[in-house]
């Protein structure tokens, strides 16, 4: 019976241990091939499907931004988008791209954007 | 009481109207008390039954013959149908504790493939963007196993496995498929028509999130069967639900099963809403219709394993480690959706990436 215990209490601990190191793994930083300037104003492109692509974002802060999300035959949660700081909600049609404009004055701080129900998410660092 | 007989303890002669205080095993739903107050009170030699779920006991006045074994065994006949056990002693727990040896293991082998399939990537099987019957069929195959799991699939064991440990039957689930496959049906029908999404506003999505994350963790709590508060919860559940759903399950609720399945509807699950999304674009009855109805016959086969899973293993001897493994997931994936409408409502930063 304390055997019993003992060996379920180690899987246990494993089992949590591992799920916190698999699902806390670092998400990958990108800023070179997310953001483009065009005419002062900065572009930032995300692709959402499974998930947003890429992950943390690194832009300007106080600049005019447009937020470019893009979805090809999404039709997971992903496709939800929520950005609570602006307060945008919208269900992005399955194929297409959506433009959200950032004013200067928003363009600070992080930014986080999320589906629906929260599962996936992305993170824009103004700095 | 007479004091005649007060040294013989509970074995009276006749006449005299008794107190008896009996432990009632098996009560689990805020209706219980009334039912076995209403059976016990049906028997002529009976003046009065009062039932309390707050401590699991039962107190008749009445005249009776025998001994206080012989009583509770009596009484025990009478409401053994529906699940309870009249006793002198409170019952120990035998499946108790010592089924989390196994349970917990068990769960979290579940939760961890769970987050697993979640990392797979099984989204990006989804190539096409133009969405055939077929192609909605696989979606809904791929949404069963996906987030959508933990808000619907949630719901789906924490209520499947609470109606089964309640005695419910193969009524209540097979009601609930139909429900769900029906309601998406016409809803997806009616916004095939009229061309306008019957999608509820992000904060009615986080409310309602929060509520099914609420309904999980108490049912979820209750499966766990170990903490006697969370029964004091559930009253303030809704009528509704606490006592149709979970429990009228073996009576004759045909419409709650029904009406939670249609509701599934509306639930926020990202597939779902993008399928709906799609079905208005249709502009037409049949096309919404069976495009949402494809996608809930993929989403079939897991939700039905769940429900018609629990309902089996609920008469198995290993039950109580079936309804500790349930309990536990259904509590880890309720605390999963509160903290992610949490993160949408904006309240805290997100916690959890896939």
């Amino acid at each position: 019976m304390n055997k019993a215990v003992l060996v379920s209490v180690c899987i246990s601990a494993l089992l949590i241990f591992g799920a916190f190191w698999f699902a806390g793994k670092p998400a990958n930083v990108d800023s070179s091939s997310a953001v483009s300037t065009v005419n002062g104003k900065q572009l930032i492109d995300i692709s959402a499907k499974g998930g947003y692509s890429p992950r943390v974002v690194l832009a300007k802060a106080g600049v005019p931004t447009v937020l470019r999300v893009s979805t090809k035959g999404t039709f997971d949660c992903s496709s939800s988008l929520v950005i609570p700081k602006l307060q945008y909600q919208k269900y992005l049609q399955p194929t297409g791209t959506e433009e959200i404009s950032i004013g200067a004055s928003q363009a600070r701080g992080t930014l986080h954007g999320l589906c629906g129900m929260g599962m996936y998410n992305f993170q824009i660092k103004f700095q | 009481m007479s004091s005649t007989d007060a040294d013989v303890g509970l074995i009276g002669p006749k006449s005299d109207p008794k107190i008896y205080t009996f432990h009632v095993h098996g009560m689990h739903c805020s209706a219980c008390p009334l039912l076995i107050e209403e059976t016990f009170k049906e028997l002529p030699n009976i003046a009065s039954a009062r039932a309390s779920l707050a401590n699991h006991q039962v107190i008749v006045t009445g005249e009776f013959a025998g001994s206080p074994e012989k009583i509770a065994e009596e009484l025990t006949k009478l409401v053994k149908s529906h699940g309870y056990t009249i006793s002198l002693e409170r019952m120990k727990k035998d499946a108790g504790w010592k089924d989390f040896v196994y349970a917990l293991p068990i769960a979290l082998v579940v939760i961890v493939g769970f987050l697993a399939l979640q990392k797979a990537g099984l989204t990006n099987l989804i190539t096409s963007s133009n969405v055939s019957y077929g192609t909605a069929f696989v979606i809904g195959l791929i949404a069963s196993v996906s987030t959508c799991l933990a808000i619907v699939g949630g719901l789906v064991l924490s209520l499947s496995a609470s109606s089964a440990k309640e005695g419910g039957t193969w009524r209540t689930q097979t009601l609930f498929h139909l429900g769900r496959l029906g309601g998406f049906f016409v809803l997806g029908g009616i916004i095939g028509v009229i061309g306008n999404s019957l999608h509820l506003g992000l904060t009615a999505n986080i409310v309602l999130g929060i509520i099914v994350a609420l309904v999980m963790l108490i049912l979820g709590i209750n499966l766990l069967d170990v903490f006697h508060f969370a029964k004091r919860l559930q009253l303030t559940m809704p009528k509704w639900l606490s006592k149709h759903v979970v429990r009228g399950a073996k009576h004759d609720h045909f419409l709650a099963p029904v009406l939670v399945g249609i509701g599934t509807f509306f639930l926020p699950c990202g597939f779902t809403q993008s399928m709906q999304l799609y079905a208005l674009t249709t502009g037409s009855f049949l096309e919404g219709a069976l495009t949402m109805t494809a996608f809930a016959l993929g989403t079939l086969p897991v939700l039905a394993l769940l429900s018609f899973g629990s309902l089996n293993i609920a008469h198995k001897p290993w039950k109580g480690i079936f309804f500790k493994t349930a309990g536990i997931i259904v509590i880890a994936l309720a605390l999963f959706n509160l903290a992610n409408a949490f993160a949408t409502a904006g309240i805290i930063n997100p916690l959890f990436n896939f």
